[in-house]
């Protein structure tokens, strides 16, 4: 038997696992912020805020964050809307089915990004399923631009989130009784205003937890952006590989992805108090 | 005319019959318990009742007028869940409400009408709380006064004391009584409690596998089952293996006895250990006394009463005897007797 004085060891194999694979080189990155570029781009060990400073001054860092914030915002509401009605039905239905479904709605979590967005491109691009089949039905007579701008970014993005935050959603019903749904009926609730007086404001928990959970996935996406974007969409993510890889300006580079980590931050502690309060 | 009126309900899940074929009239301001034991189909009854399962077949009238497709929200129910399914996010005043607001009532009146609910089940003063923050008495109550507000023209309870302890399940069956009568309200009440249904409802109706197997009154039920399952399950009483001798009576324990036996098949008489007495072997059977020799094996006390286990020839049984009488010593030869009517003959169930 393990004692409960004990049990704070059992955290130790974690604690050095993150220590090594995440905090160490946080603390790298948050040293390199402290670096200058000098005029030929070359890296100057130093001490400083300039670096900082002169980004931050920049009006682009102000852009990419309204950019990443409204992004996030609008895939974060599309996968919200979607996502809700299927959780709630894959929480209530007694289908035999159940688990099978369940498992279909997470799936593209296991698929690779690359591959997805290689997906929507097929069926979003100028020739693809969705264009193909509004012109052959007369509706439009141009294609319509569905990719390599932000709308197709916002689509794919909505729809990388959404096997997350149907399992957030899941996971936050527990307070969610068919018996007060029944309780509502008996009362002389119709089924709709059950829905509005009763399970609405009893899923609002689970709903908080969800769209925070999405909203930062959505901010820290990469690939998404890059490859649905086409060079035409600016976020944070792409930029803070932009600088790192093809400027190898190191500096700026740590200075967007620490402050980009301390929006992130910011967010979670947001949602997660909202989540609480709505609890309450 | 009867006020509620179940006619040949019957619902299937599968091949499996939960309900099967259930008539039952209840008049106006009665209060009538389903009893009997879990998956008997006395839920599923209700829940028909209420409109939160559809019948396969059968119809539900109140007061006259056909309800049976009617969705839930337009029955005007009452109903208390096992669980009380109180609102969480909502106040305890906000729960009472809640079906006088989906009513379209005045705010002035829903004020009043939700003081005088909680008022009802003394709980005035606690409108202001949130549900989990009362006891689970309280919580059994404040459900109890969210369904008598809507004036619903049923009140239906379904296991609605079980999760209480057994004091406060006392102090709630003589309120919920009380309530019940001073209102007139009809009620229908689920349970699995004997004496929960023997002291809160006028008629019992005692389910078996999705059927009524009896109803009638508390006396009916308890002194004349009229079939075995009912005998077994309300009450305590003794199975005894009994035969026929030549003259169609009752042989027990190698005794011929003043009881008529049914005129065939295989059968056991069926005695309440508290209507058996005790007496010294010398003793004589009467004309109409059934009369049994044994041995004491032991004497059990239970309280109010004491359990005295006789042995004798043709097996074992039980005799209730008051606590305060003094038990027979174990080992002693003894003679059981009792009276010929309180002997109750039904076929043995094969095996």
């Amino acid at each position: 038997m393990i004692g409960v004085a004990r049990l704070p060891l059992l955290l130790v194999p974690a604690g050095l696992f993150v220590l090594a694979i995440y905090a160490w080189p946080t603390l790298l990155l948050l040293r390199n912020g402290f670096n200058e570029v000098g005029p030929t781009g070359a890296m100057i060990e130093a001490w400083s805020l300039k670096t900082a400073a002169d980004t931050f001054a920049d009006g682009f860092t102000f852009e990419l964050t309204l950019n990443s914030l409204q992004l996030s915002l609008s895939a974060t509401t599309i996968a919200l809307a979607l996502s809700y009605p299927l959780s709630l039905f894959l929480f209530r239905t007694n289908s035999r089915f159940r688990g099978l479904l369940a498992v279909i709605a997470i799936l593209p979590m296991l698929i690779s990004s690359v591959v997805r967005v290689f997906g929507w491109l097929a069926i979003l691009g100028d020739r693809g399923l969705v264009n193909t089949l509004l012109q052959s039905l007369g509706l439009i007579s141009a294609p319509l631009r569905l990719v390599f701008n932000w709308t197709g970014v916002t689509i794919g993005l909505a729809e990388s989130i959404m096997p997350y935050m149907i399992l957030a959603l899941l996971a936050g019903f527990g307070q969610l009784d068919r018996t007060l749904e029944e309780a509502s009926r008996s009362l002389g609730a119709s089924p709709l205003r059950t829905f509005w007086r009763v399970t609405l404001p009893l899923s609002l928990p689970a709903l908080a937890l969800a769209a925070g959970l999405g909203f930062v996935l959505s901010m820290s996406a990469y690939i998404t952006p890059k490859l649905l974007g086409g060079g035409r969409v600016f976020v944070l993510a792409t930029e803070i590989f932009e600088q790192a890889t093809t400027n190898t300006n190191w500096p700026v580079a740590a200075v967007l992805a620490i402050y980009t980590l301390g929006l992130l931050l910011l967010l979670l502690v947001l949602s997660n108090l909202l989540a609480r309060g709505l609890k309450r | 005319m009867s006020y509620l009126e179940l006619a040949g309900l019957q619902k299937r899940y599968g091949s499996a019959v939960a309900v099967d074929d259930v008539s039952l009239s209840v008049a106006k301001g009665e209060s009538v318990a389903l009893l009997g034991p879990s998956g008997c189909g006395k839920t599923t009854t209700l829940r028909m009742l209420a409109g939160l399962i559809d019948p396969d077949r059968g119809t539900i009238r109140v007061d006259g007028s056909e309800i049976t497709k009617l969705p839930a929200h337009k029955r005007n129910m009452g109903y208390v869940f096992q669980s009380y399914a109180l609102f969480p996010h909502l106040s305890v005043a906000r729960n009472v409400a809640f079906g006088l607001e989906e009513r379209g009532v005045g705010k002035a009146e829903i004020t009043r009408q939700v003081e005088e609910g909680l008022a009802l089940v003394r709980l005035s003063g606690l409108g202001g709380r949130r549900p989990r923050e009362l006891s689970g008495g309280q919580q059994q109550r404040v459900a109890l006064a969210r369904a008598l507000v809507i004036h619903p023209s049923v009140l239906l309870l379904d296991e609605s004391l079980s999760n209480l302890d057994a004091k406060l399940r006392d102090t709630m069956r003589h309120e919920i009584r009380s309530i019940q009568r001073s209102l007139g309200i009809t009620t229908l009440f689920v349970t699995h409690d004997q004496v929960e249904a023997l002291t809160m409802c006028d008629r019992i109706a005692v389910m078996n596998r999705g059927r009524i197997a009896q109803i009638g009154t508390a006396e009916d039920i308890y002194e004349r089952p009229a079939t075995r399952f009912v005998a077994e399950f309300v009450g305590r009483a003794n199975a005894l293996p009994a035969t026929r001798d030549s003259d169609g009576k009752v042989l027990l324990w190698g005794a011929s006895q003043p009881v008529a036996a049914p005129p065939q098949g295989e059968f056991d008489l069926f005695v309440r250990p508290q209507r058996m007495r005790l007496v010294p072997v010398s003793e004589p059977a009467g004309g109409s006394t059934v009369r049994v020799a044994g041995r004491v094996l032991r004497s059990v006390f239970v309280g109010d009463h004491v359990e005295v286990l006789v042995e004798g020839a043709g097996g074992q049984l039980t005799v209730e005897m008051p606590s305060g009488t003094t038990a027979p010593a174990e080992g002693a030869e003894i003679a059981v007797i009792w009276q010929a009517q309180d002997s109750l003959p039904f076929a043995r169930e094969a095996a």
